[in-house]
């Protein structure tokens, strides 16, 4: 039998989805460790020794100065690591928090030379807010994290940042069509450009997204749970890990 | 350095008392009087740092004296003495009386332990705070400081567990107060926002969801706003218990010590006046706790110190002292990692910064202990070491500051006798006819009164599903908006386990406005909707547990000490009753203020009374809203003449009429079975009746399913004749509206067999709430246009 899949979920001072992400990824059949970042910038936990990297939701160093910035400084530190890692087609996906890491490294939208090209910013609503919403999936996306998902999939959102602005319309055109844009949100939550609830890179391989997979990998997630109409309905959270894991086998 | 107190042992009672004064002690004169004769008796004028921890071991906020003190109470003509004071003769007495072996460690940690789930393999651990005194001054702070507080209770209750769910619960002014405040006082919409702002950005911060709660709105609150926070643990059974062992190390984690919270403990036991320190409000960080927290559940998994506590009210002084009541300890604060440099030992004791934890590690586990703390980057101190002295030894470097003596510090507290009054109002029969049209008017105006209106601007800015273990939701229904009874939390991110379903429930009751009338009956009450509320999502409330919150104004006002030895009395009865232990508490006085015309204002007399109870299977629990057209509707319990203090009465000025009366016996028979249906998967959907009564809770369950209903009125069970209006809007307690499937309707009729109940109407397609009586139509209403008018409020 294959060994299963090793996930690296990175975790450090107010990062809070960790646990949940690795049971998510449990669920989705893979093996996962929370690693602090200070493991992994000191060198002891090495990213490329993993199958799958997951940068998780929270409020690293309390979102102090902006959302993921002082994360995003230390992740720095091993920029070399974590593009080889992507580089080698490996699964990387930030959720929320994560999400922003990945963009102020540049890595999404994918750039070069490090540029950041996207940011995460406040809702317009000017409030954090914790709700369910409906996305859209984009079937033609290179996304691995998305594939075979229904047309319309229901995830909770639960951030004050989650506005993503592009100010660079070249950028925003190559997203669209390359369709590195697998996920928009139905009724937009946040004002954020084009709808976009998710980025990932040319080769599908680096995904990011605002609203929380890892919170929908049980049905009993769901808040309309108890009605008889939701008896069979999938989790679709589940499916992005899943597919990380398909992925791996191929 | 020390200031010395010289001529302490020779001042006369009234200079003692001018003395306490001008430090902020809060200590009366016969405490004065005792810390004099102590100190007599040793020889010795006291330092300074020696008095702030006396005023700290027993201010109100740390000994609960007004709870533990005699009380000569005269409730009407009747006279009676409570020799052993509240605490031990209601809710210690109920929870020893029902002597329930699920309850694993009561009334002696930071927080209640229980049983949980299977195999006795986890256990869970629930406190609940308040937090008045600083959200009345610095809403945003005092919020924020009262969450971490409460979590880190549960981080400090035995060998620390897991917090899993955050509950919140406040009393406000209404956010459009127009009435004249004091020129020092914040205006209620100011404070709702700090507060809400504070709880949201420290609670998604720590990842801990805060998933239940209630809001109550009064007028009165307008000086003094309540805050109650409180908290769930997962811990295994092995980490309830802590043991201190002399020779162990006193290692002091998390935030650094600044001159932020001096004399918390004592201003939360005095009246806010204008001149009311603003220092007294702490200074919160939740990554610094978030930091602690994760820290510390690795350091519990090693097993790598034997006891924990938390810095809460009194900094150090409280916590260490505490820890060390038993043995003695000896503490150098030179030690300690300071915010500032200019801090002066005595307040370095009794600082109560923000986010420190204590441990006491055995010397050989120290190295480990660092490891971890350092890996985590939480700062930590080994500030000295537990003896077997039974003394209270502190220096700062050379200088010994403090040096007290087990005994008197922690019993040497002189117990006064406090008075009581009770005159019972006098309540009459209600009238409520108003001509049938009118009625969907009322309901209208009852789902947008303040009480019953949507809380979803306030819960949807709280991360409440974080952790993955929120599975039913405070907001319930088709469009996730419903108001659910309670809350079902699925643990898994402390037990690990996705194969084991074994959940609890979290509700509360509260109902200040019960408790003008009837102070006794509040509380039954309270204690009757927790229990309820626990039932309506299918909880198994035959293992409830209580938590109670007494929020009062000055105990020197004997008419508000009656409404409080009647409060505690139906808790007592309630517990009884309910076959519900309380399993922690806590009080908070001095909730009142000077108001604009310089007259007292205390605020109403509030119990809030948490409810936990144990959900074996969450794939089997229930929620409101409406299910599927064709269902059957049941109601289960009687209606009464109880218009009084309800939400229809406040609309129409209804004053002085029968409050609810709580046949407690009866409810929780019917409660059983209802349990019972729901176990045999009879029952679809369940809701209580609050706010609003029958035409409320109807109309709830309605809008949040997207369905019509349509009853009738003609075979409600009432007690005595009651017109339409009372039928539909009296706010009796008990009772609970249930959905089933027809075919079910012989299974249903044998489980509820015995308690009053009736079927009294159907679900439908359409979008309409109908009642009638007989063919009489009374309320024909869209229940999108009601639902709008319940979200139509602003709450904040």
């Amino acid at each position: 039998m294959k060994k299963k899949a090793k996930a690296l979920v990175v975790r450090t001072a107010g990062i809070n989805c960790d646990i949940e992400t690795k049971l998510a990824l449990e669920k989705a059949g893979a093996v996962a460790e929370l690693i602090h970042t200070n493991e992994i910038t000191s060198g002891k936990t090495k990213i490329l020794n993993y199958d799958i990297l997951i940068f998780p939701g929270g409020f690293s160093y309390g979102d102090d100065i902006a959302g993921g910035k002082i994360w995003s400084v230390h992740i720095d530190k091993v920029y070399a690591d974590v593009k080889k890692f992507i580089d080698s087609g490996r699964p990387v996906m930030g959720i929320c928090n994560g999400f922003q890491v990945l963009t102020k490294l540049g890595f999404l939208p994918e750039s070069k030379d490090k540029k950041q090209t996207a940011s995460l910013t406040f809702n317009d609503s000017g409030v954090f807010i914790d709700k369910w919403v409906e996305l859209k999936v984009n079937k033609n996306s290179p996304c691995i994290f998305t594939k075979n998902l229904n047309d319309i999939i229901e995830l909770p959102i639960a951030h004050g940042e989650g506005k993503i602005v592009i100010d660079d319309k070249t950028v925003l055109e190559e997203l669209k069509k390359n369709n590195y844009i697998p996920l928009t949100y139905v009724d937009n939550p946040n004002g954020s450009v084009l709808d976009i609830a998710g980025v990932c890179n040319k080769r599908g391989n680096c995904f990011g997204l605002m609203p929380h997979p890892e919170r929908y990998a049980s049905p009993l997630h769901h808040p309309s749970w108890t009605r008889p109409q939701m008896q069979k309905v999938k989790a679709a959270g589940l499916e992005f890990f899943k597919n990380a894991v398909e992925y791996l086998k191929d | 350095m020390e200031r010395k107190l010289k001529d302490f042992t020779s001042l006369s009672a009234s200079a003692l008392c001018a003395l306490q004064g001008n430090c902020g002690w809060s200590l009366c004169e016969a405490e004065m009087l005792a810390a004099q004769k102590y100190f007599k008796t040793i020889g010795r004028a006291p330092t300074q740092a020696e008095m702030e921890t006396v005023a700290q071991t027993w201010s109100e906020h740390c000994k609960h004296k007004t709870f533990n003190d005699p009380i000569s109470f005269q409730n009407g003509n009747k006279k009676e003495l409570i020799k052993e004071g509240l605490f031990k003769s209601t809710v210690y007495k109920a929870t020893k009386k029902l002597n329930k072996k699920w309850c694993l460690s009561v009334f002696k940690d930071n927080a209640g332990v229980i049983e949980f789930g299977k195999d006795k393999k986890w256990a869970l651990a629930f406190k609940a705070e308040t937090h008045n005194h600083p959200c009345a001054v610095e809403p945003y702070g005092g919020a924020e400081t009262g969450v971490g507080g409460v979590v880190r209770d549960i981080l400090g209750v035995g060998l620390g567990a897991k917090p899993v769910v955050n509950t919140d619960i406040f009393c406000f002014a209404p956010p459009n107060y127009s009435k004249k405040l004091p020129p020092a006082a914040l205006h209620p919409k100011r404070i709702i926002n700090g507060v809400i702002d504070g709880v949201r950005d420290y609670g998604n911060r720590l990842g801990i969801p805060t998933a239940a709660g209630a809001v109550w709105y009064d007028d009165d609150f307008a000086l003094n706003p309540l805050v109650f926070v409180g908290t769930i643990g997962i811990m295994p059974t092995w980490a309830v218990h802590k043991k201190v062992y002399p020779g162990d190390l006193v290692v002091a984690i998390g935030g650094r010590t600044g001159r932020d919270g001096l004399h918390g403990a004592t201003f939360s036991s005095a009246v806010i006046e204008d001149a009311s320190e603003v220092s007294a409000v702490q200074i919160g960080h939740a990554i610094n706790e978030k930091k602690v927290l994760d820290a510390m559940m690795k350091l519990q998994a090693k097993k790598l110190y034997r006891a924990v506590t938390d810095c809460g009210a009194g900094g150090f002084s409280s916590a260490i002292g505490e820890l060390g009541s038993e043995c003695g300890v000896n503490i150098d604060l030179k030690k300690a990692i300071l915010k500032e440099s200019k801090i002066q030992p005595w307040e370095i004791w009794v600082s109560e910064s923000q986010e420190r934890m204590i441990l006491c590690v055995p010397p050989k586990n120290l190295k480990a202990v660092e490891k971890i703390l350092k890996a985590e980057d939480c700062e930590y101190a080994v500030l000295g070491k537990f003896t077997k002295t039974n003394k209270l030894e502190v220096y700062f470097g050379k200088d010994k500051i403090v040096d007290l003596d087990n005994y008197f510090l922690h019993g040497g507290v002189p117990k006064i006798v406090r008075r009581a009054i009770w005159q019972t109002p006098k309540l009459k029969a209600s009238k409520l006819n108003l001509p049938a049209k009118k009625y969907g008017e009322l309901l209208q105006k009852c789902l947008a009164n303040l009480n019953a209106c949507s809380r979803e601007a306030i819960i949807r800015q709280y991360d409440h599903e974080v952790q993955g273990g929120t599975v039913v939701k405070p907001l319930q229904g088709i469009k996730h908006d419903g108001p659910g009874d309670a809350s079902v939390i699925w643990p898994v991110s402390a037990t690990g386990n996705q194969k084991d379903f074994n959940g609890f429930a979290v509700s509360h009751g509260i109902n200040p406005e019960i408790g003008k009338s009837d102070p006794y009956q509040m509380a039954l009450n309270c204690c009757d909707e927790a229990v309820r509320n626990l039932l309506c999502v299918g909880a198994d409330i035959n293992k409830t547990a209580f938590l109670d919150n007494f929020c009062w104004g000055s105990p020197e006002n004997p008419k508000l000490m009656g409404a409080l030895v009647l409060t505690a009395k139906g808790c007592y009865d309630g517990a009884l009753a309910y076959g519900a232990p309380f399993i922690s508490g806590k009080d908070s006085f001095y909730n009142q203020s000077k108001d604009a015309a310089g007259k007292d204002l205390p605020v109403p007399s509030t119990i809030l009374i948490s409810a936990t109870a144990p959900v074996y299977d969450v794939r089997r629990a229930i929620t409101m809203d409406l299910k599927e057209a064709g269902n059957d509707l049941y109601i289960v319990g009687l209606t009464k003449d109880e218009l009084g203090r309800s939400t229809a009465a406040q609309i129409l000025g209804i004053k002085d009429t029968f409050v609810p009366v709580v046949d407690a016996k009866s409810a929780l028979a019917a409660y059983k079975k209802i349990y019972g249906a729901m176990q045999k998967g009879l029952i679809k959907t369940a809701h209580d009746l609050s706010q609003g009564g029958l035409a409320g809770a109807l109309a709830e369950m309605a809008f949040s399913g997207g369905l019509g209903a349509e009853i009738n009125l003609n075979a409600l069970p009432c007690k005595g004749k009651l017109s339409d209006g009372q039928k539909l809007f009296s706010e009796s307690a008990s009772r609970i509206i249930l959905e089933a499937s027809p075919k079910d309707a012989a299974a249903i009729s044998k489980a509820l067999k015995g308690s009053v109940f009736v079927k009294i109407g159907k679900v439908s397609e359409g979008k309409k709430l109908v009642v009638k009586y007989g063919k009489k139509e009374i309320i024909a209403q869209d229940i999108n246009k009601l639902k709008k008018s319940w979200q139509s409020t602003a709450v904040m």
